[in-house]
């Protein structure tokens, strides 16, 4: 147990979290290893988001463990901090700062000077200039970059705010429905984008979209009632009796 | 000794029966006439002690006119008359009979002149001389003003009057003046005892005044006794300033509720900041102006039905300007409180000035209909009846709300459109209708909270600015989106406020109270009720 | 730096606002009091005292858009920091009467002999040194604006709630400032002043001078407006404004920002407030009025939020409209500011200078597509 601790990248161990009386989160144990994907499914209020909630320090768990890098205990860590230590988080809805353009988008999330007053009197250098330049190009944007992202598609926000998280260089990626909304080009996009970013780090991706599931192939977590259900490949879970039941909902 | 004690208290009674025989009017005629000669204060005053002497009613009204200046002597012929002024002059009549003699210039008359210390004498003296009148009411006015005085002297008129005393309560209050009475003359140590417990089983700060008046000499009985007794009327003192704090803080926290009861609905529940639901609560408060001013001049009987006229009316005209207000500016400023925060706050401007420019910037009079007004004594407790009315008003308003979000159609629908407005629009519920309809009854609670708040406070234009911010932290303190929470927390305030002000005074308690919820906010920003859990955060 | 300013448009309008500014803070108070007075380019005294009120209105509009217009935090308590400024500045001044007072009390300011008091209470030390008062006029507001924002940034008390405990903040204060046991001259605050650093304060010198200061201190508030706004953190500011949850998960400490642009404001409120009060010769706790601080906002508003220009535009424009308005419609004053609170928030939400920027932001897109057009259509050809 401890060297599974120590080991893996996130490790959850026997967490809960209720919401006047309502258990959001129930005796939940998860672990993800370094540059592993995985996608996590399951029903409405099964306690995805309030998991990612705790993982990113939103929520604070009742009881249990929650360790980054076997070391840090995140349930003592507050948001920015546990930002700071390399976990990134894309939001159902995209959200992006739209009154900025989205050089300026990328360029706040751009690793680097967080500080007040480190940033009061910042001067922006050349390498964060070829910094957004690749991610501009990762994210297919480059011809959108002085533009507001206000003006962005629901698309294209969804992008630059994975773009956001690359310039973050996060450890574990924790993202929440990227698909949502989108066309089938655009999911096709993404889920290649997504691939291309897991090359390199741990991702977490929260999906009802099946199809994307599939076309992501990788190891999936069942969800439900705030504990785990099943876990294994997309046609192993699919076939497991519990999963088939809690989504049929009997 | 008690033997003894009936014995003396025999004895006095015979001897105060014959008094109150009283003395015939030709001999106060005489005494009152003395009046006339009197040169110094000294002589002023041995001539009231004659008439003490007398123990007849019947000098009563030439004492009031003495004490209020109003005994004047007619210097062409020395007769001592009461003046009354008329037009320019005077009337002046006779002193025992009241019949009128004549009218004088003010140069016609000499005024028999006192001061303080023989009005106060008067005092004594008029309550010791109306303890023998028909009225049980001025009887028991003048034991109260006896026992304050203690005047050893007033010790047999006291105790004749009662012997002779039918009413109970009348009678309590006279013994009490008694042993006051006793406790401030030359009386025997066991006679002091038994006064002391009476005097302090009354257990008010007028029973502790005479205690600690009262000299308890070297006696140590007599010492300890007192002391007792101060410390026994003190306590009934707290814990009777207690329950009157917590009735001062509920009637407070009544005021509180109806002025935030409104904001409860149209913030609590639809979160739309109203600033200028204070003015609602004014424009309730001029409705029932107008009402009252329709009534006086033209159906004077109808006074005391002026409220019941006004709630309806009141809860129309607010309403109609909360419906008004939602469709014209409110509708297109959702999703952007802080918007909406400042074009309301615009609206109260402009409510505030229309209302000053129709009805002028002073307080207007809205009077009280005459079942609101006086007071109730429970024990140490004073209730004023405008106050009562007030809590038991707010608590109907509080339930009838409640019945009408819980198990009504209308309140239904305006829970359906507030969780989910594009579920409730789908299943053909009539999404900016139920919205209109809402703030309009926020508004229109609030119009009614100002029929209630024109009891209590000035009817001026500013009236509802007084109320916005407390309004506001009583929804925010208690809870946003909670109608219990409100009720809750308008009483904490409430209370937490009347009982901060004796040791900080009103203003200091109210800073004091702002800090505290300033605070609180900062604890837990969604209230004392607050929901916990994602969908909250949303 | 400076051809950095001249950069992109809203640089260039603060850029011209600020040599504006520094223009009148010269000339106003030269045409005012070189020219005799019945040259047709004389400056009347009212006129120099009149604008001067204004200029400070400016710097408190420029202060509250500060955080409003940029980090989207819309404080109904500025006034109070703008009083508080005031305050230190009017407690310079008392001292300054010295035995000229009606009781001629060395040391006692009037309204401290009326009430009995035998001694300075201890927070009136210093305040007779006009650098401790300047000092002050900024550390107060700046410790308040601390002490209140990191509790309240802190505990993430945010939107609508902020704003109603900003003015339940500005009202405890009104409130106690209108007891005279606090030692502020209660009810009738501070007046009667006399002289400051030694000029009286009714000498034309002295208008003329405390003119020309406020239009020099709001150029230098608008240069570090510009400064904070134009950095990384201006920008991190925005991001506040728009997404703050969302800047919390890419690492910034949101509440830091928010106490540092706090903080920022309340100072220049304060630094307001004391050129405000030699000016009108008084303050008193009216100053504090809920009222008041929601008045500012319109005045931002009405400029244009998220502008530098605009929140100085609109305190000027509102407040020479109050003073006309004042003057000739007293009735109708109330119903214009009302309106004006619908009107802008209904259609000018982004204030005079917002909407010109966006207008002609739109007009400049247009030309560029229709000459991205016709240049299509001559290649076509």
């Amino acid at each position: 147990m401890t060297s599974e601790m120590t080991h893996s990248l996130l490790y959850l161990d026997a967490v809960n979290v209720a919401f006047d009386g309502f258990r959001a989160i129930n005796n939940l144990s998860l672990t993800i290893e370094r540059g592993e994907m995985r996608a996590i499914i399951g029903p409405n209020g099964a306690g995805k988001t309030t998991m990612m909630d705790i993982i990113t320090g939103k929520t604070r768990p009742d009881s249990g463990q929650v360790y980054f890098e076997g070391a840090i205990d995140l349930s003592r860590q507050d948001e920015v901090e546990i930002a700071r230590l390399g976990i990134g988080r894309k939001f159902q809805k995209p959200t992006v700062f739209e009154s900025h353009t989205v050089n300026d988008n990328l360029e706040l999330a751009l690793t680097g000077t967080r500080g007040v007053f480190a940033t009061l009197f910042h001067r922006p250098g050349a390498g964060s200039d070829t910094r957004i330049n690749d991610i501009l190009d990762t994210i297919r944007l480059t011809a959108r970059r002085d533009e507001l992202a206000a003006d962005l598609s629901h698309g294209q926000k969804q992008w630059l705010e994975i773009g956001m998280l690359l310039a973050q260089d996060p450890k574990l990626l924790l993202v929440d429905e990227p698909v949502a909304g989108m066309t089938d080009a655009e999911t096709r996009e993404t889920a290649r984008l997504l691939r291309e970013i897991a090359s390199e780090r741990s991702v977490i991706v929260v999906e009802h979209d099946m199809g994307f599931v599939r076309e992501l192939d990788v190891k999936v977590t069942v969800l439900a009632e705030g504990s785990v259900l099943a876990e294994g490949s997309l046609d192993h879970v699919s076939a497991d009796e519990n999963v088939i039941e809690s989504y049929l909902g009997r | 000794m008690t033997i003894l004690l009936r014995a003396i208290f025999a004895a006095i009674l015979l001897f105060s029966s014959l008094h109150q025989a009283g003395a015939d009017e030709a001999e106060l005629r005489t005494i009152i006439a003395k009046f006339a000669s009197v040169k110094k204060f000294t002589d002023t005053q041995s001539v009231i002690n004659e008439l003490a002497q007398s123990a007849d009613a019947a000098a009563v009204p030439a004492l009031k006119a003495l004490a209020d200046g109003e005994l004047n002597i007619l210097k062409s012929d020395g007769t001592v008359v009461i003046t009354r002024k008329e037009g320019d002059g005077f009337v002046y009549s006779d002193p025992l009979s009241g019949e009128t003699l004549g009218t004088a210039g003010k140069s016609d008359f000499r005024k028999v002149k006192i001061k303080n210390s023989i009005r106060r004498s008067i005092g004594g003296l008029l309550s010791s001389l109306t303890l023998g009148s028909t009225d049980p009411t001025v009887r028991l006015q003048a034991a109260e003003a006896l026992f304050s005085k203690a005047d050893p002297d007033a010790l047999a008129q006291l105790d004749a009057a009662i012997a002779d005393e039918t009413s109970g309560d009348v009678r309590e209050r006279m013994l009490q003046a008694r042993a006051a009475t006793v406790l401030a003359g030359d009386n025997d140590p066991e006679a002091k005892l038994q006064a002391i417990a009476v005097v302090s089983g009354r257990g008010d700060r007028k029973a502790l005044a005479v205690l600690n008046a009262f000299a308890a000499n070297e006696n140590a009985e007599l010492v300890a006794a007192r002391q007792a007794a101060i410390d026994r009327v003190n306590d009934a003192l707290a814990s009777w300033q207690a329950v009157q704090n917590i009735w001062y803080g509920l009637s407070l926290g009544s005021v509180l509720l109806l002025a935030a009861i409104g904001l409860a609905i149209t913030f609590g529940v639809m979160g739309v900041i109203n600033m200028a639901h204070g003015e609602m609560v004014m424009l309730g408060a001029y409705t029932t102006f107008v009402v009252q001013e329709i009534i006086r001049t033209g159906y004077p009987g109808m006074f005391d039905y002026s409220l019941a006229i006004a709630l309806p009316l009141a809860f129309l005209v607010a309403g109609a300007v909360g419906f008004a207000l939602e469709r014209g500016l409110i509708r297109h400023l959702y999703g952007r409180p802080l918007e909406t925060l400042l074009a309301t706050w615009g609206v109260s401007l402009i409510l505030q000035q229309a209302v000053r420019s129709i009805f002028g910037p002073t307080n207007r009079e809205v009077g009280n209909p005459s079942w609101m007004s006086g007071a109730y004594e429970v024990g140490g407790l004073v209730i004023t009846a405008n106050r009562l009315w007030i809590v038991v008003f707010c608590l109907v308003v509080f339930v009838t709300l409640l019945f009408v979000l819980k198990r009504t159609r209308f309140g239904l629908q305006m829970r359906a459109v507030t969780q989910n407005r594009a579920m409730a629009s789908s299943m053909g519920i009539r999404t900016p209708m139920v919205d209109a309809l809402t703030f309009a009854l926020g508004s229109g609670i609030a119009g009614i909270a100002g029929v209630a708040l024109s009891q209590i406070d000035n009817v001026s234009p500013n009236l509802g600015q007084g109320y916005i911010i407390d309004s506001f932290m009583v929804v925010v303190f208690g809870g946003v989106g909670n109608l219990w929470g409100t009720l809750v927390g308008a009483f904490t305030l409430g209370v937490a406020n009347k009982f901060l002000e004796p040791y900080a005074g009103a203003v200091l308690a109210k800073i004091l109270m702002l800090v505290f919820i300033i605070l609180f906010i900062q604890r837990r920003p969604r209230g004392l009720f607050a929901l916990r859990g994602r969908a909250v955060e949303t | 730096m400076i051809s950095r300013f001249l950069f992109t448009g809203a640089d260039r309008k603060v850029f011209w606002t600020i040599i504006v500014l520094l223009a009148v803070a010269v000339l106003v108070p030269a045409l005012n009091l070189l020219l005799p007075t019945d040259h047709p380019f004389h400056v009347p005294n009212q006129i120099v005292s009149l604008v001067g009120k204004y200029l400070t209105y400016a710097m408190l509009a420029l202060a509250l858009d500060l955080v409003w217009g940029y980090c989207g935090i819309l404080s109904l308590g500025h006034g109070a920091f703008f009083a508080l400024g005031g305050y230190a500045m009017g407690m310079y001044l008392m001292r300054q009467i010295g035995t000229r007072g009606v009781y001629g009390n060395p040391v006692l300011p009037d309204f401290m002999v009326f009430l009995d008091w035998d001694r300075l209470p201890w927070f009136w030390y210093g305040f007779d040194q006009f650098w401790f008062a300047s000092l002050m006029a900024i550390a107060v507001p700046g410790l308040l604006a601390f002490a209140f924002g990191w509790l309240a940034f802190r505990s993430r008390v945010t939107g609508v709630y902020l704003s109603i405990i900003t003015q339940a903040l500005t009202y405890a204060l009104l409130l106690a400032f209108f007891r005279n046991e606090m030692g502020f001259g209660g009810n009738n605050g501070l007046t009667d002043f006399k002289d400051i650093l030694g000029f009286s304060v009714q000498a034309d010198g002295t208008r003329a001078a405390l003119f020309a200061a406020s239009a020099i201190a709001l150029a230098l508030f608008l240069a570090l407006c510009l400064f904070i706004t134009d950095s990384k953190l201006g920008k991190v500011m925005v991001a506040v404004r728009d997404a703050e949850s969302r800047l919390r998960f890419v690492g910034y400490r949101v509440e830091h920002v928010k106490l540092f642009a706090f903080v920022v404001s309340a100072m220049m409120a304060g630094v307001a407030g004391a050129l405000y009060v030699p000016q009108v010769g008084i303050i008193n706790p009216g100053e504090f009025a809920p009222a008041n601080s929601i008045e500012v906002v319109i005045w931002a508003a009405v400029g244009g939020r998220g502008t530098l220009v605009g929140p100085i535009l609109g305190a000027i424009a509102v407040n020479g409209g109050k003073s006309y308005f004042t003057a000739a419609f007293p009735e109708f004053w109330l119903f214009a500011l009302g309106g004006l609170f619908v009107a802008v928030t209904l259609f000018l939400p982004k204030g005079i200078v917002g909407s010109i920027s966006s207008f002609r932001g739109r007009m400049n897109t247009q030309s560029a597509l229709r000459s991205q057009k016709i240049a299509d259509m001559e290649a076509a050809e």
